[in-house]
């Protein structure tokens, strides 16, 4: 499968569990495009835990510009406040739609379940046919050591009642993946 | 409190009770017909019968080896800062969790889903040590403010409508809530469960695998509750029963791949989770989370060795056995099972809760096989319940006087057919002969339930009398076929095999009838008699001495299958196993001969046939796996098939089923009834004598009844005049 077809794979199949998916040149269009989605939703706090520091700096000054808090390590402090999340995801699986987060961040995990709305990056080169094709990477990591990874697809749901799907119950109400078409500077 | 009936008289209460609740036999309905659909369309493309032989194989082969596989995970994970336990018994397990709650000086305790914290009353134990405990699973929520076991293994309240939840939640918050709308019911157990998650101090989850080689525990999750739950609380314990462990990554990702897929027909869950070892958390001052493993033996290590039912511990707890179960499917859950629900439930009830759990709800399966069907681990479901019966009534002391009487009477062949024979006579003046039923029943045998349907008539001479005077000698016969009639066939309804007899000749087929065979077992295996089974089978191994004709046919799907399937394994080491092979090769049923051996031509036939409905009996398209045959046949002799929804499910018949559930029987038959005359047919059809008997017993109730025949009468009335002179 070419890099094409995974990505045609990856975004066919992350929309069937309603997640976004949108291809986008860089970082700088990827914080544009959390700070839309931020104003058109009325959410007024961010918190991005896992952006290296030179990109964190450059997207809290956008934040600010926009009248948006940037809510900063530790997360623990300020559970109650995150309303939006913008991550570096690791990976995507074509076939089921599925980010890969290494969570081993404690805030990388509240910030990706305690917010509404869960906007996650991705690089093209980074995306995998299927879930077998990342078994050795899986088990390279889960060996060396104390480890919390997760595969998130779609925002969370449940069909606990009549079974009728409901979107969004204790995780993110939306999740948008950007698949950036240049490695990350 | 789970409470389960321990005796078949307030079990047909509850029964009656869970039948009487129309909503429940409406989304139970609903999900059965919906469950396929999604299920087949996930698996589209892949070849599923591989991946599960794989997968049963892997698990098998983990099984073997519990022992290791534990101590390697303890080692892995112990290395990584996690403490690793193995409780024994239940209760052991609810003191390990407990103590680590009461050391850590813990108050409030969140859950996610875990079947085997369910499983050992966890909730009962913690509450009574005075800690408060909080499921969050949104379903489990929903139970455990309505103080129930679940109703279902992943999905615990399906059991409940929107204005149930509604009216709960209303109750539980003290605000009003629209009895409609179910998204506001989710937000709202949003919000009040957020609280719980950022204020409790331990949280508790289980775990889909264990792997050995890494530590590492795998929990899939739909709704994000699991990865809250390890993750906020200083404290993670996971409660994980010791058939979850794998040896590696590789099986792991096997789960991954066919568990969601098989439950919910989800590509997979929103979540899958991966913990290794003690992981950030800044709610301690060491920053580290405190993380144990609790193991659960409770019987599994013993039952990993156990011949016969080892394989149950394959279970991947995906709930399909459920979802397909035609009895499910009109009682729900709490009424099929006791903390574990369905198939395997029938089966991991008696090793988990014991036999006074298991002694009703073990005998409320019809053998349909619509579980083993969809089993993603290969499981043989149907036969593990009757060897749990068994059991228990092993541990009851107990043969109930039906059991003695089928043994006694199906030992002996001539006794057997006498008493058949005295019955017909006695039925005589309650015979209705223009219709071939008992007029009225005999209340002496019969309840008032059993009068869903009309009873059949023992035929006046069976078809082993008759045959001395049909018995005729081809001189080149295409091929010769000894024809093994079954009870049905002999001895109600000759007339099926009078039909195949005038195919025969037509088709140059030389039959024999041996008259040394007699019931082929099956009732007796389903009520659990296996030495007489095993009798029966001898008596018929010999008489049918498969080594020296072509085929052995039958008309009775049920019986076929019993001796293709059954017969290998209860005569394994009884009998020369080339004999069980002669039989297991050459048994056929008669659409499969027709259509795959003689290959017969529409040229054969008269045209313009009649609008056909078909029932695809249980043994015929899951025990032998033959689908295309019969409907083709129907084609094929000049009549038109009509599809009809859910023509593979189970009639409700079962044999002894029906006399013991005869309220879930009724059920079962009326929704396929229902089916059938709003496909507006001329007749209905299917290949098995007992399925004729059972819907042509519930049509005959019924206004404008659909006429209902074997497939072999059909194709013989078409039969060309010209074809049946040749």
């Amino acid at each position: 499968m070419c890099s094409d077809d995974r990505i045609a794979l990856l975004m066919e199949r992350a929309k069937l569990v309603q997640a976004e998916v949108s291809r986008i040149p860089g970082l700088d269009a990827a914080f544009d495009y959390v700070i839309e989605r931020m104003r058109e939703r009325n959410y007024t706090t961010l918190a991005a835990p896992n952006v290296d520091p030179t990109d964190a700096l450059h997207l809290a000054d956008r934040c600010r510009s926009a009248g948006i808090e940037w809510i900063a390590s530790p997360l623990r402090n300020r559970l109650r406040d995150i309303q939006a999340a913008f991550s570096m995801a690791d990976g995507a699986i074509a076939e089921t739609g599925t980010l890969i987060q290494v969570s081993d961040d404690e805030d990388v995990r509240i910030a990706t379940m305690l917010s509404e709305l869960h906007i996650a990056c991705i690089t093209s080169t980074q995306i995998y046919p299927d879930v077998f094709s990342i078994a050795d990477r899986l088990r390279d990591r889960l060996a060396t050591g104390p480890g919390y990874l997760s595969w998130i697809t779609g925002p969370s749901r449940t069909a606990d009642i009549e079974r009728v799907l409901a979107i969004g119950v204790h995780g993110p109400l939306e999740l948008h993946i950007l698949i950036l078409e240049e490695a990350r500077s | 409190m789970i409470q389960t009936p321990q005796d078949l008289a307030s079990y047909h209460v509850q029964i009656q009770r869970a039948l009487n609740n129309p909503f429940l036999r409406a989304a139970l309905g609903n999900f059965a017909s919906a469950y396929k659909i999604s299920r087949q369309k996930a698996f589209a493309g892949m070849d599923l019968d591989r991946k599960r032989t794989e997968l049963a194989l892997a698990k098998d082969e983990a099984l073997k080896h519990l022992p290791e596989l534990f101590e390697r995970f303890k080692q892995q994970a112990q290395a990584k800062g996690t403490h690793v336990h193995l409780a024994y018994t239940a209760a052991d397990a609810c003191r390990i969790v407990s103590e680590i709650a009461r050391d850590h000086g813990i108050r409030h305790i969140i859950k996610s889903k875990s079947m085997t914290a369910e499983e050992i009353h966890l909730n009962d134990r913690l509450e009574a040590d005075g800690f408060q405990v909080t499921e969050t699973d949104l379903g489990e929520w929903i139970i455990q403010l309505r103080h129930e076991g679940p109703s279902h293994m992943v999905m615990p309240a399906i059991h409940l409508s929107r204005q149930q939840v509604g009216t709960l939640f209303s109750e539980v918050t003290g605000q009003k809530l629209d009895l409609e709308d179910i998204g506001r019911m989710v937000k709202v157990a949003r919000k009040e469960l957020r609280e719980a998650f950022l204020t409790a101090g331990m949280g508790i989850s289980g775990a889909n695998v264990a792997i050995a080689e890494t530590g590492t525990i795998g929990m899939l999750t739909n709704e994000g509750n699991g990865r809250l739950t390890t993750t906020l609380p200083g404290v993670h314990v996971a409660v994980v029963g010791l058939e979850k462990l794998v040896p590696d990554i590789d099986t792991a990702l096997r789960i991954v791949e066919i568990l969601p897929k098989n439950a919910t027909g989800q590509l997979i869950t929103s979540y899958v989770t991966w913990i290794t070892g003690q992981t950030d958390c800044s709610a301690n001052p060491d920053g580290k989370k405190i993380h144990h493993v609790v193991f659960l033996d409770n019987g599994r290590q013993r039952l990993a060795k156990d011949p016969v039912f080892s394989q149950a511990l394959r279970c991947i707890r995906c709930g399909a056995c459920a979802n397909v179960c035609p009895v499910y499917s009109k009682v729900g859950g709490h009424t099929l099972g006791h903390v574990y629900i369905g198939a395997i439930g029938l089966i991991l009830t008696y090793f988990y809760h014991g036999t006074d759990n298991t002694r009703a709800i073990v005998r409320n399966c019809l053998n349909c096989q619509a579980c083993k069907s969809v089993c993603p681990v290969n499981i043989d479901l149907p036969y593990l319940i009757k060897q749990v019966y068994r059991r228990v009534l092993d541990d009851d002391r107990e043969r109930p006087l039906k059991n003695r009487l089928v043994s006694t009477l199906m030992k002996n062949r001539t006794l057997f057919h006498s008493a058949l024979r005295a019955a017909a006579a006695a039925q005589k003046p309650l015979v209705d002969t223009s219709r071939g039923v008992i007029r009225h029943l005999p209340y002496a045998l019969l309840k008032p339930e059993h009068d869903f349907r009309a009873i059949p008539a023992l035929a006046e001479t069976p078809f082993r009398k008759l045959w001395p005077s049909l018995r005729y000698r081809l001189k080149h016969p295409i091929r010769r076929v000894a024809l093994f009639a079954g009870c049905a066939v002999d001895f109600v309804s000759p007339e099926q095999a009078l039909a195949l007899v005038k195919l025969a000749i037509s088709f140059n087929v030389q039959i024999d009838f041996p008259q040394g065979q007699t019931c082929c077992g099956l009732p007796a295996a389903m009520m659990a008699e296996e030495e007489t089974a095993i009798d029966v089978a001898l008596q018929n191994i010999d008489a049918l001495d498969a080594e020296h004709v072509d085929d052995v046919l039958t008309l009775c799907a049920s019986c076929a299958s019993h001796l293709k399937e059954g017969y290998p394994r209860m005569l394994r080491g009884k009998v020369s196993p080339e004999r069980v092979d002669a039989l297991h090769r050459k048994i056929i049923d008669f659409s499969s001969f027709m259509v795959d051996v003689l290959r017969v031509d529409a040229d054969a036939f008269e045209k313009n046939g009649k609008r056909t409905a078909y029932h695809a009996p249980c043994h015929l398209c899951r025990g032998l796996g033959v689908t295309e045959a019969p409907r083709k046949l129907i084609d094929l002799s000049a009549n038109i098939y009509v599809p009809c929804p859910e023509e593979d499910v189970c009639c409700g018949f079962g044999g002894s089923y029906s006399i013991e559930f005869p309220e879930i029987s009724a059920a079962i038959l009326n929704q396929k009834l229902n089916h059938v005359q709003q496909a507006g047919v001329d007749v209905l059809v299917t290949d098995c004598p007992g399925c004729v008997m059972q819907l042509r017993g519930g049509m005959l109730k019924r206004d404008r009844p659909v006429p209902v025949r074997h497939i072999a009468e059909l194709v013989a009335e078409r039969l060309k005049r010209s074809k049946k002179s040749s």
